[in-house]
């Protein structure tokens, strides 16, 4: 402890130069911490997604082909199914086509939201269920266009209605939040009976089923159990969990992680260079510092240990630093990528690298300190 | 001139002695470097991608979609497409026949070797006179489809990363079993292509309306008489745009992501290793207190030292590009990669050299100017004094 105010004015004895150094390590760390973060924040999202929510589709695509809506009931009766409820994905644009809004047509069928990802107060749900023409909107959606309960939006879709008119008018009735892995960009949730009536082709056609299952542990062989209903038809079905399908979605970024370890190892070698060259500048301007230390009686092992905590000190709290930054700057990036976060293995392997850049780092000027003579270094003056 | 002279003398002198300061200039050195050659191998990425989509893109060929429909969405029926075969501008084939290709995409589900990760791509219907209008099709192995068949042809790309495109597999699509007949090189393409007749996959699928049409023109400059004759009849509802164009526009958002991460992750980089190329100019400065009042001393001017210092820290960095060059060009230039399921190469090319020498300019003059005005500002008779 008493080596508490040596250690802290050798920090200070150019400030100019340790605050360079700190703001250097804190800004590696900050990009260190961005990189990580979305590693080990995609991997967090895609273990919270959820196993027990089954999307059918069909075989040949995730969306472009659609399934027959008769294959509903033969689904339902499968043991160990909860909910089966019917989507169509179909893409809007509000007023100029930059602006696109995704609407997800649901049958408002009892405990249907068990079949999603999206969290909806009762009371917006008793007034979806009331109303054909209703609709709910992302919250986020319905903040960026200033919409309204009670009002009527006009979209603009790429499904024509029966009279040859792209316009569909919605009533929103509530909003709501969704938890789905990459589940960003606008949307709203409207009437499938509506839209399959009202729709020009298509009719009795659905992008996927979404099914929930009574115990998480029967996934698998519910899955299994479903896919068999339709083997061998001209609709042949595949169902996944929203958990595979995020794993899937993450293979497809595929050679990211490689990407992130190098740049993090250049990061991390031009850092370990910058470090070290500077504690051997700072220990060559000391020398007759340290031989005078070394005269009253410091050992060189302690002069060793007081270059090495120098270094740790600054590397730590500046790497805390910039991990605070990168923590901070996640929510935004979390906007475009849903179920970003930072976990605290990520800081805590952060913290790790500063402290073995500081040591790796700090090691030749920390030599260089130890085996300094005395009498060579004082008769340098 | 006098200013010139000044300058370039203290240039030399500067440049002399930083043989003395290995540790300053080797911070330098690498820390930009490593900012250079992380930029350049990102943005390689993005110019990779962009070489491959556009290689094979032809001037003389327009798409035909409907209107406002991004890519996949488009639909033209088989009427529309007896009216485009009728427009003026289309180029006649051997046989007098106008040169177009209609296409019918879906989407078939493919399986990678070795992980078995699923992967979802596009099987192309298409008419067998594509090898007229897509010259750099060349068969390696096999033949082409024939006509009414349930043949598939696949590029080699997809032998070598998905299962089951060996010469005489079946693939199950819809329930029909298709055989794989050729495989074939593509020019540029790094991408899994699969080819099959357009009117056998349209009955398989049920389908009345191609997904899009392409024509060949007689030459590039008859694109916009052929655009307005099209328009004029606004009942249809289509749109034409060059080849360019659509492949830029399906491509945009992508090469926009890849930029973005690479100029963001650039710029933290570069920042970093501004504030280390700082601390070490200080470092170089500090060390010539004495130098540089003499020199101030016996009338050299400010101004030619701010300039020295900031050329000097300049070039300091400039040899840091040409580095960060040489090894991202080393390591990874040529290396493939598929993020987000686009398959290509990465491409090192002299322009990205070139904005990463901007940048390492950029870098060190950023990094230059505080010492430069320290230097400028050494007091002579304190510094002078000093020991």
């Amino acid at each position: 402890m008493k080596f508490l105010p040596l250690i802290w004015s050798g920090i200070w004895r150019k400030p100019g130069r340790t605050i360079l150094i700190f703001l250097q390590v804190g800004v590696a760390f900050a990009l260190f911490g961005v990189l990580q973060g979305l590693k080990t924040g995609v991997q967090h999202a895609v273990d919270a997604a959820r196993a027990d929510l089954l999307i059918v589709h069909s075989r040949l695509s995730l969306i472009m082909e659609g399934l027959p809506i008769s294959l509903l009931g033969p689904i339902r009766s499968v043991p160990g199914v909860g909910v089966a409820i019917p989507v169509e994905l179909f893409v809007c644009h509000y007023q100029k086509p930059e602006q696109g809004v995704l609407s997800v047509a649901v049958t408002s069928d009892k405990d249907w939201t068990t079949a999603f990802t999206f969290a909806i107060a009762p009371q917006d749900l008793d007034a979806f269920a009331k109303s054909r023409t209703a609709a709910l909107v992302l919250e986020a959606t319905a903040k960026k266009y200033g919409w309204k309960v009670g009002d009527r939006i006009p979209l603009i879709c790429r499904t024509v209605q029966k009279n040859g008119s792209p316009n569909w008018t919605f009533e929103v009735v509530g909003t709501f939040t969704d938890s789905d892995f990459g589940g960003g960009g606008d949307k709203i949730i409207m009437s499938f009976p509506y839209y399959d009536e009202a729709r020009a082709t298509g009719r009795g056609t659905v992008n996927h089923i979404n099914v929930s299952v009574t115990d998480p542990n029967l996934a698998v062989p519910v899955a299994e159990a479903i896919d068999r209903l339709s083997a061998n038809s001209s609709h042949e079905t595949k169902t996944e969990s929203i958990r595979e399908l995020a794993q899937q979605q993450v293979q497809q970024i595929g050679d990211f992680d490689f990407l992130i370890r190098a740049v993090v190892s250049a990061v991390l070698a031009a850092l370990l260079f910058a470090i070290a060259s500077m504690m051997v500048q700072s220990v060559h301007e000391r020398t007759s510092e340290l031989a005078v230390l070394k005269t009253i009686g410091f050992t060189d092992r302690a002069v060793f240990m007081l270059i090495l905590a120098e270094a740790l000190s600054v590397c730590i709290l500046a790497g805390a630093f910039g991990l605070a930054l990168a923590t901070a700057a996640l929510p935004i990036a979390a906007r475009v990528v849903t179920g970003l976060s930072m976990p605290k293995i990520t800081l805590a392997i952060g913290l790790g690298f500063a402290v073995l850049v500081a040591l790796i780092s700090a090691a030749v000027p920390a030599l260089l300190a130890a085996r300094l003579r005395v009498s060579t270094a004082l008769a340098e003056r | 001139m006098n200013f010139l002279r000044q300058s370039t003398a203290l240039l030399r002198l500067n440049l002399g002695g930083l043989a003395a300061r290995s540790g300053a200039v080797l911070t330098i050195l690498i820390g930009v470097t490593c900012a250079v050659g992380v930029l350049i191998s990102m943005l390689a990425m993005g110019t990779g991608a962009h070489r491959q989509a556009l290689g094979d893109v032809r001037d003389d060929v327009a798409v035909v979609v409907s209107r406002g429909s991004s890519d996949l969405d488009s639909s033209v029926s088989r009427d529309q497409a007896t009216t485009v075969a009728d427009l003026p501008g289309i180029s006649l084939g051997s046989d007098g026949k106008p040169l177009i290709g209609y296409q019918s995409v879906v989407i078939m589900e493919g399986h990678r070797r070795g992980t078995g990760a699923r992967v979802f791509f596009p099987l192309i219907g298409t008419s067998p006179s594509v090898t007229a209008m897509r010259p750099e099709i060349h068969f390696t192995e096999g033949r082409m489809f024939q006509p009414g068949l349930h043949e598939l042809v696949a590029s080699n790309p997809c032998v070598r990363t998905f299962t089951g495109f060996e010469l005489g597999a079946e693939r199950d699509v819809r329930g029909i079993g298709w055989s794989v007949v050729g495989h074939f090189d593509q020019g540029n393409s790094m991408q899994c292509q699969v080819l099959a007749d357009v009117e056998t996959l349209m009955t398989v699928f049920g389908r009345n309306a191609f997904t899009n049409v392409s024509v060949e023109l007689k030459s590039p400059r008859d694109f916009d008489a052929f655009r307005a004759a099209l328009e004029a009849n606004p009942a249809l509802n289509l749109e034409a745009r060059r080849e360019r164009d659509q492949v830029e526009g399906r491509f945009k958002g992508f090469k926009a992501l890849l930029n973005f991460a690479a100029y963001f992750v650039g710029a933290i980089m570069a920042v970093g290793a501004t504030l280390g190329a700082v601390n070490s100019l200080y470092s170089i400065v500090d060390a010539r207190r004495r130098e540089l009042a003499t020199l101030r001393a016996i009338g050299f001017g400010s101004g030619a030292i701010v300039a020295a210092t900031l050329v000097e820290s300049m070039l300091l960095a400039l040899p840091g590009a040409l580095l960060g060059a040489a090894l991202a060009w080393i390591f990874f230039h040529g290396m493939a990669v598929s993020p987000f399921g686009f398959s290509f190469q990465l491409d090192v090319t002299p322009q990205l050299a070139e904005i990463g020498i901007v940048w390492a300019l950029a870098m060190g003059l950023a990094g230059g100017l505080l010492p430069a005005l320290r230097a400028a500002r050494v007091p002579v008779t304190t510094a002078l004094r000093a020991t």
